[in-house]
């Protein structure tokens, strides 16, 4: 379970993440959404350990995740990522699993993973030369190449075509089949409507909503909804 | 110290190792060394006799510019690099501490530099050896001297990168190896002053590192015996700034928010 609690993060007089409360269940696949700036990527940083909370706390299976030993259960995709740029697809893929301990991996074990994010074929080739959307596809492959039962994705979706986008949440889905529980922060509103269980919207640092995804809804589509309670809130007195 | 730490340490290592090997800029670098080592025969040749001792001066000195250059270059930008671009996200959200990656930057680094201090050795040895002079082993006791202000040098950088942009860092470590090769001549410069001006000079001369501890090029030069007690205390002078300075940088850098 993923529980976060009065969760705070100030910078100087800048209150970025304003107290806000989570409990996510295992095995669920909770899709947090807001506008930009509304503070979703510097949540997702204290969830996974990056950032630490001015105020707060957050516990995952009831450990801090700034405690570093606990990560061996956690993978993370950060936005937009910039690799190392002499590195192949294959050799960051076995810089990150060797980060873990928890098991040995064999080359075939990661030749599973590239296959499995359609990146086989360019395995041997820099990571410079890749296109934006294999980025997204190698930065998906070293969040689960630990196998981890929390998954993190900070804008997964973003940067990939059709295709990459269709494979991609094809993928969350199968994992989430094996009972991992996903995080992800997006504004593509109708892969997460497709994906979620569970939705949080935030605002300027502070949590709107928080609960199953058609509670929110109420039979109109996410986007609507979405646009319609940010813009009822947004509006001045 | 555990085996995961020196996992994480050493995979970082090697990670930094193939990235600071794969900069073609390094090979720009080595190349114009290369040349520079050559010239030392040619300049040798015009030295009346004395071609042997030129060659092996200006052989080591050469080494020694070179290995700086490769140095700071590399070494000015290793952790800011990771900071601006946030490709630590990737390794600070594994079970991977701020130490773990700050020595592995260190030791990654530090190889790469042997790596390349080894190749302009060989070419020197071989312009030492093809000019007579056979196997010049206090040479390579001299290069291993200049290894530990490398060693030194890259904690400096690493230190300054967590807090500062490569311009500055770079700026801050040519500063500081220009203050640290005059420590002594400062101490002796300010002798006849007051008080005050001795005051301040020996907080420097305490405070900074004294590199001219790792110059041994001119003695190597002159085939002068070295005592094995000095190595051991050189060894243990640069250990000491090298552990105080990655301390702090670890310190620093868990410090900084990301």
């Amino acid at each position: 379970m993923i529980e976060a609690r009065d969760l705070t993060k100030i910078y100087g007089a800048h209150t970025v993440v304003d107290g806000i409360s989570l409990a996510i269940k295992k095995g669920t696949i909770f899709g947090f959404l807001g506008p930009n700036g509304a503070g979703k990527t510097t949540t997702i940083k204290m969830l996974v350990g990056l950032n630490k909370p001015t105020k707060g706390t957050v516990r995952i299976d009831g450990k801090d995740p700034a405690e570093h030993r606990m990560r061996e259960n956690i993978g993370f995709m950060p936005e937009s990522p910039v690799f190392y740029e002499h590195l192949t697809g294959y050799e960051f893929l076995k810089f990150c699993g060797d980060l873990f301990h928890a098991k040995a991996k064999s080359q075939g074990y990661y030749f599973d993973i590239l296959k499995k994010v359609g990146l086989s074929e360019a395995r041997d080739q820099m990571i410079k030369y890749y296109s934006k959307g294999m980025k997204q596809r190698m930065a998906f492959a070293q969040a689960i190449v630990n196998d981890p039962d929390y998954l993190f994705l900070d804008e997964p979706l973003d940067g990939l075509d059709p295709i990459g986008r269709r494979e991609l949440k094809k993928i969350i889905k199968s994992l989430n089949k094996e009972g991992k529980t996903i995080f992800f922060n997006s504004h593509i509103l109708f892969d997460t409507e497709e994906l979620c269980h569970e939705i949080g919207i935030l605002n300027r640092g502070t949590l709107i909503y928080s609960g199953p995804i058609e509670a929110f809804t109420k039979g109109r589509s996410l986007e609507e909804q979405f646009v319609t309670s940010i813009e009822k809130i947004s509006k001045p007195l | 110290m555990n085996t995961i730490f020196l996992q994480n340490v050493l995979t970082v290592a090697k990670n930094t190792f193939k990235e600071t090997v794969r900069n073609k800029i390094l090979y720009g670098i080595l190349a114009f060394a290369l040349v520079y080592m050559l010239f030392t025969l040619f300049l040798g040749s015009i030295s009346l006799g004395e071609d042997l001792h030129v060659i092996r001066s200006l052989g080591l000195a050469g080494i020694y510019l070179f290995s700086i250059i490769i140095t700071v270059f590399l070494g000015s930008s290793l952790l800011y690099k990771e900071i601006e671009r946030k490709t630590l996200y990737f390794v600070l959200s594994k079970p991977v501490s701020h130490a773990h990656l700050v020595l592995g930057k260190f030791f990654g680094l530090l190889a790469s530099v042997a790596v390349a201090v080894a190749g302009m050795a060989l070419v020197y040895l071989s312009v030492v050896a093809f000019k007579g002079g056979g196997f010049d082993v206090l040479a390579l006791l001299s290069i291993f001297y200049q290894m530990l202000e490398m060693a030194l040098l890259i904690a400096l950088s690493i230190f300054f990168s967590t807090f500062s942009m490569p311009l500055m860092s770079t700026l801050y470590a040519v500063l500081i190896i220009y203050i640290g090769h005059s420590l002594d001549l400062l101490v002796s410069s300010v002798a006849k002053s007051s008080v005050a001006a001795k005051a301040i000079v020996k907080v420097i001369y305490y405070l900074l590192p004294n590199l001219s501890k790792f110059d041994i090029r001119d003695l190597v030069a002159y085939g002068t015996h070295i005592p094995f007690t000095q190595t051991l205390l050189v060894i243990a002078y640069a250990l000491v700034y090298i552990v105080v300075l990655l301390y702090m940088a670890s310190y620093l850098f868990e410090k900084r928010e990301l």
